[in-house]
């Protein structure tokens, strides 16, 4: 009886299980129906409860055409979203479109936001995603493709300007759904609020009175790092970059570094895609890494996600920083940190052993931007939304006041007041214009990001704290295997 | 020459209970000294403490804090009562009545706390957003019964096992009626037990995450929820967060003073049978 009772029980957990399963973004076919919706034109999927659709079939563009609509916006907590809450009543008071805006902490909005898209529930119609995740969404179907609203007269505002995005960062957000394909051709899944580039933040106080120079190269930024080891006590220490075992770890630093080493994470072979990151360069630029940070990475570096590692610059228990600009940014504002005011920005340290220079320099960005749910029945309204507040009026107000200095649009780069915002911070203006012009992502779009790049930092930790492996050529051998099976099932065209 | 290996031993257990004292205190004595520190005090590599009272400003009286507790205590307290309303009369049940497969359900009922949150939650979720109960008190405490209602069965069942049957049969000869029987000479015999296991439950439900994070999270946002908004956007604010960790764990810790003498007699009681 009692046996029979637990089979039961857990043929109805395993019954669950499946159903979380089988919705999953993860395991989003390779063919995605939403790649379809973006030759659809935007007004057949209409909501049903657009009261003033005629003066916008009319083809004339009126922010009061979606009067009276409400809509749910999920944000994760970020002074980007802050930057669009502070807006809001000047949203509604334009458009009369009531916003149930709701905002939670990263550590746990994507858990959130996965389970709405997944149960289809048609909530929240805009929300926050970035260009990885965006590949797991729209392979799922759950974005809805954007050009068809932007290209609409009647639906966009004619000041709207989308060729004032910068390329790099607007074109991290297209993609035509075929693994393995880059970014740039195809829909535009999301646009963006924000920007991020991972360059390299000093502390010149710190350096200074070790008498060193901010680093340019690898070589020298090994070399500093190694000569700060505990450069003011017990806990003190060269660089501070990411080591948790997630994605976060692999995208900012490692990443900019692997790629201007010449590393690339996948090739197509055979319409496969199939994991490079047991190539010669890829051995060499890990073995470095994993030197740099034993020698002169934080002692607890594989628990040091972003928070950590800005704070502990902030704090001068770090002499550098390299992560998102965002982050040395906000601890040199004046009262931000102990600091402040002493921190300056460098570019890409990169590897001369390795042949390359500064020509060579590559930082792979992070964009937070605001995506369409493919399931909203207020698609249009949604886009006024969306519009709104990707649009030059308000990016100049976030970039200059809504401290959203890592600004998309160069029109706002371009002008007075931005460069009057960030002028207190030394080097920050010039690193940014220097690094936009190759940052880009240099991952391979594929909906199993996430599963490949946790797999990569789970070694990297391996390599750092652990003792499983006798090489890094061991090491990277046996996560090409795994990242090879992870893909295994996608096929490139 | 006794006295004194008794002395010494006296002095040995308390020593060793004074390093146990600080060793399962330190963690929240340190959460107490971090939410009194400055943002720049947290990180220093040496221990410099100038006391500061800004992180509580900053979190009581410049955020919805007041508002995430009481949503937390009405959630957590709603579903301890509903689980003592329908868990005793069930456990009664369970411990006093014999039919058909009654072990197999009081299995089952404990099964509820077996499936991890995170498996249950998407099914449950499509569920509250047609029922209506996405993001309601009623739909939290109704969940929540998940976590508390296992718990106080199982635990207030062996409380009504351990008091024999012919006390019941006797108040019957007395002329008691069913109902009195149970309130007035049951309830007060479980009440150790009752009370903490309502205590375990409430503190169980207070600490839930993920039902709140799925099932709810706009317009009710209990504390666990709402608690990582502390830790900020751009950088990381240690103190807030100690400042929200540290008062939020005081509405267990009143609860849990208020009934010590039933908690500690509650706990003991019935470990020895006669």
């Amino acid at each position: 009886m009692k046996k029979r009772l637990l089979a039961l029980t857990l043929g109805v957990s395993m019954a669950a299980g499946m159903l979380t399963g089988c919705g999953g973004s993860g395991d989003a076919p390779a063919d995605a129906p939403a790649a379809d919706a973006g030759t659809e034109a935007p007004a057949a999927d209409a909501g049903t409860d657009a009261p003033a659709a005629d003066s916008a079939a009319a083809g004339e563009f009126d922010w009061k055409a979606y009067e009276g609509t409400e809509l749910d916006v999920l944000f994760s907590e970020h002074t980007y979203a802050d930057a669009v809450e502070a807006k809001l009543a000047d949203f509604e008071a334009l458009t009369g479109i009531k916003v149930n805006y709701s905002s939670m902490p990263e550590g746990n909005y994507f858990d959130k936001l996965n389970v709405e898209l997944t149960s289809h529930s048609g909530t929240p119609d805009v929300f926050m995603t970035g260009a990885y995740q965006s590949w797991e969404y729209a392979s799922a179907g759950n974005l809805e493709p954007l050009e068809n609203y932007i290209s609409d007269a009647s639906l966009t505002n004619p000041d709207y300007n989308y060729d004032d995005f910068i390329p790099g960062v607007i074109d991290a957000l297209k993609w035509d759904c075929v693994p393995g394909h880059a970014v740039g051709a195809g829909s535009q899944w999301a646009l963006p609020m924000g920007w991020e580039v991972n360059i390299l933040t000093y502390n010149k106080r710190i350096l200074g009175e070790n008498n060193l120079e901010a680093p340019k190269t690898a070589e020298e930024l090994l070399e500093v790092s190694k000569a700060l080891h505990e450069f003011n006590g017990s806990g003190t220490y060269g660089l501070a970059v990411r080591g948790l075992p997630d994605w976060g770890t692999i995208h900012p630093a490692y990443m900019s570094m692997y790629s201007t080493w010449g590393a690339k994470d996948f090739e197509v072979v055979d319409g496969k895609l199939v994991s490079q990151v047991d190539s010669p360069e890829a051995i060499a630029m890990t073995e470095y890494w994993v030197e740099l940070v034993k020698e002169g990475g934080a002692p607890q570096w594989s628990t040091y996600g972003w928070e950590l590692a800005g704070a502990d610059l902030g704090a001068g228990k770090a002499a550098m920083m390299w992560d998102a600009d965002r982050g040395g940014y906000t601890q040199n504002v004046a009262g931000a940190s102990a600091e402040s005011g002493n921190l300056a920005f460098g570019t890409i340290p990169y590897p001369e052993t390795a042949g390359k220079t500064e020509a060579d320099m590559k930082s792979n960005l992070w964009t937070w931007s605001m995506a369409m749910n493919a399931d909203s029945s207020k698609k249009e309204a949604a886009w006024y939304f969306m519009q709104y507040f990707t649009g030059p009026e308000f990016m100049l107000w976030s970039g200059t006041e809504g401290a959203c200095t890592d600004t998309p649009r160069q029109s706002v780069l371009d002008s007075d007041e931005y460069k009057a915002a960030v002028a207190d911070a030394e080097g920050y203006f010039e690193a940014f214009n220097t690094v936009k012009e190759t940052a880009s992502i240099f991952f391979t779009p594929q909906p199993y990001f996430s599963e490949t790049t946790t797999e990569w930092a789970k070694t990297l930790q391996e390599l750092v704290v652990g003792n499983k492996y006798s090489s890094v050529e061991e090491a990277m051998k046996e996560l090409k295997q795994t990242m090879d099976a992870i893909v295994s099932d996608l096929d490139v065209e | 020459m006794n006295n004194g290996k008794k002395r010494l031993g006296y002095a040995a257990q308390n020593v060793l209970l004074i390093v146990y004292a600080v060793f399962a205190l330190f963690p929240l004595i340190w959460m107490l000294i971090i939410s009194l520190k400055s943002d720049a005090q947290v990180f220093t590599t040496t221990f410099v403490f100038t006391p500061t009272l800004a992180n509580y400003k900053e979190v009581l009286l410049r955020s919805d804090y007041t508002s995430y507790m009481i949503d937390s205590l009405i959630i957590s307290g709603g579903a301890v009562v509903v689980s003592v309303l329908v868990g005793v009369p069930a456990a009664y049940a369970l411990a006093r009545y014999n039919f058909h497969r009654k072990e197999d359900l009081a299995f089952q009922i404990l099964s509820f706390k077996f499936a991890p949150e995170i498996l249950v939650v998407l099914p449950l979720f499509m569920i509250y957003q047609k029922l209506g109960l996405y993001d309601t008190y009623l739909g939290l405490i109704w969940v929540y019964q998940l976590i508390s209602m296992p718990l106080l069965i199982w635990v207030v069942r062996g409380y009504f096992e351990d008091i024999s049957v012919e006390i019941e049969y006797a108040a019957q000869v007395d002329g008691y009626t069913w109902y009195q029987i149970f309130f007035k000479m049951l309830v007060p015999l479980i009440k150790p037990g009752l009370v903490s296991a309502a205590l375990l439950a409430f503190i169980f439900a207070w600490n839930s995450f993920t039902f709140p994070l799925i099932l709810a999270g706009r317009d009710i946002q209990p504390i666990t929820v709402a608690i990582t908004k502390y830790l900020g956007t751009d950088t990381a604010h240690y103190g807030q967060l100690a400042v929200a960790a540290t008062v939020s764990a005081v509405p267990a810790m009143i609860f849990a003073l208020c009934i010590q003498k039933h908690l500690v007699r509650g706990l003991s009681f019935g470990a020895v049978k006669g």
